[in-house]
C-alpha cells in the first residue's frame, strides 16, 4: 500500500511537472488566466448562453455534488456510516443546525433550508475544485495533445457570484413582501418613534443599505477567490519570473497562500455566503413583535 | 522638474501598492480586535466557546471582506485602468 502510495504521488507531480516542459508562454498574463473565451458558443437573440471555462467549472462542481450524493444515498444508507456517507451526513447537519437553524425563524426553515444548502454546497465546491488543476487554461496545448493545467475558480467570475447574490436578494425580498405585504416592508425599514425630520434619511439610507446587502454580498465573494488566486499566480509567477536564488523564496510565499485558500478561505467564504442569505432571508420573515 | 516616462504605468503600480497596504490597515486591526475579545470571553465563559467560535469567523469573514474591497480596486485599476 505503501509502495503504491509513493508511485501515485509520483505520478501525480510527474504529471503536473512535465506540461512546463510541453509549452512555453512568452508573457506573464495574470489577468489571462481569468479571461472566458466561449469553447461552444450558443447564442439565443441578445442573451449568450455560451459554454465557457466558468460554466464548465460550474457544470462540474453541479456534476461532483449530485454524483456523490447519489451514490450514497442510492447505495443503501446503512446504520453503521461509511465514511462517504459520514460525509454526507456531517454536511446535511452543518447545513441545517448551523447554517438554517441559527438563522432561520420556525415556520420558514422547512421552505428555505434547501436553497441555503444548496447555495452552500455549491460555492464551497466550485471554492474547492479551484484550487486543482484541471487542463483548461487558454494557452498553447501540452504537445498539441491536451490543454495546459490551470487553477481557476468559476466563483472568481463577478457574474457568477452576482447571479447568486441577486437569487437571494429576491429570496429575501419574496420573504419581506411576503411577510409584510408590499408597503408593510418599507414601513419596517424605518424604526418607530422616529422624528418626522429625520425619516426621509433615515428611509434612504435603509433602502440603499437594501441593495448595498446586493453588491456587498456578491463582491465579497468575488474579490476573495479572485484575489486568492492573483496572490498564488503571482507568488510562483514571481519565483519563475526572478529564478535562481531570489526566486526561491517566492516558493514558500505561493505554498502558503495555496495552503491559507484551500484549507480555510475557499470553505469559509461558502459558510459566509449561505449565513449571510440566511440572515438576510430570516430576518426579513420575522414577523412584527 | 518635470515627471518624464510612462507616468501611466507608474501610477498603475502605485495604485495597486497603496490599495493593498491602506486596505489592510483597517482590516487588520479589526480582526485582531474581534479575536482579541473571543479570547477575553471564553476565557471568562469557556462553555460557551463553540458558540462564540461561530460568531467570531462570522466576523471575520465580514471584515476580511474590506481588505478585499480595496485590492479589487487596484487590481481594477493595474489590469483595467
Amino acid at each position: 500500500m505503501r509502495r503504491i502510495r509513493m508511485w501515485l504521488f509520483i505520478a501525480f507531480g510527474l504529471g503536473l511537472a512535465i506540461p512546463a516542459f510541453g509549452s512555453a508562454e512568452p508573457t506573464f498574463d495574470p489577468a489571462g488566466e481569468f479571461a472566458t473565451t466561449a469553447w461552444v458558443p450558443i447564442q439565443l437573440g441578445p442573451i449568450d448562453l455560451s459554454i465557457n471555462k466558468a460554466v464548465f467549472y460550474m457544470l462540474l462542481s453541479s456534476l461532483i455534488i449530485c454524483v456523490f450524493c447519489l451514490v450514497v444515498v442510492r447505495g443503501g444508507m446503512k446504520m453503521r456510516p461509511t465514511k462517504a456517507q459520514n460525509i454526507l451526513e456531517m454536511t446535511y447537519e452543518f447545513a441545517e443546525q448551523q447554517i438554517a437553524g441559527v438563522t432561520l425563524p420556525e415556520r420558514v426553515i422547512k421552505k428555505w433550508f434547501p436553497y441555503l444548502a444548496t447555495l452552500f454546497l455549491f460555492v464551497a465546491v466550485n471554492n474547492l475544485i479551484s484550487f486543482v488543476p484541471l487542463p483548461t487554461a487558454p494557452h498553447s496545448d501540452t504537445f498539441r495533445v491536451v490543454g495546459d493545467l490551470g487553477l481557476y475558480a468559476a466563483t472568481a467570475n463577478i457574474n457568477v457570484t452576482f447571479a447568486l447574490a441577486l437569487m437571494t436578494f429576491v429570496a429575501f425580498l419574496w420573504e419581506g413582501f411576503g411577510t409584510h405585504g408590499f408597503i408593510g416592508y418599507f414601513k419596517t425599514l424605518v424604526p418607530a418613534g422616529v422624528s418626522k425630520g429625520l425619516m426621509p434619511f433615515i428611509f434612504a439610507l435603509e433602502l440603499m443599505s437594501q441593495f448595498l446587502r446586493l453588491i456587498s454580498l456578491s463582491v465579497r465573494l468575488f474579490a476573495n477567490m479572485l484575489a486568492g488566486h492573483l496572490l498564488i499566480i503571482m507568488a510562483a509567477g514571481f519565483s519563475i519570473l526572478v529564478g535562481s536564488f531570489i526566486g526561491a523564496l517566492g516558493i514558500p510565499f505561493a505554498l502558503f497562500f495555496y495552503v491559507f485558500e484551500w484549507v480555510l478561505v475557499a470553505g469559509l467564504q461558502a459558510f459566509i455566503f449561505a449565513l449571510l442569505s440566511g440572515i438576510y432571508i430570516g430576518y426579513a420573515a420575522q414577523s412584527e413583535h | 522638474m518635470a515627471l518624464e516616462g510612462d507616468i501611466v504605468a507608474a501610477s498603475k503600480v502605485l495604485t495597486l501598492g497603496l490599495a493593498t497596504g491602506l486596505g489592510a490597515i483597517g482590516p487588520g486591526i479589526g480582526v485582531g480586535y474581534i479575536f482579541g475579545k473571543t479570547i477575553e470571553s471564553v476565557a471568562r465563559q469557556p462553555e460557551l466557546r463553540g458558540d462564540l467560535l461561530s460568531i467570531t469567523f462570522l466576523g471575520l469573514a465580514l471584515t476580511e471582506a474590506i481588505t478585499f474591497y480595496a485590492l479589487l480596486m487596484g487590481f481594477v485599476a493595474f489590469f483595467i485602468g
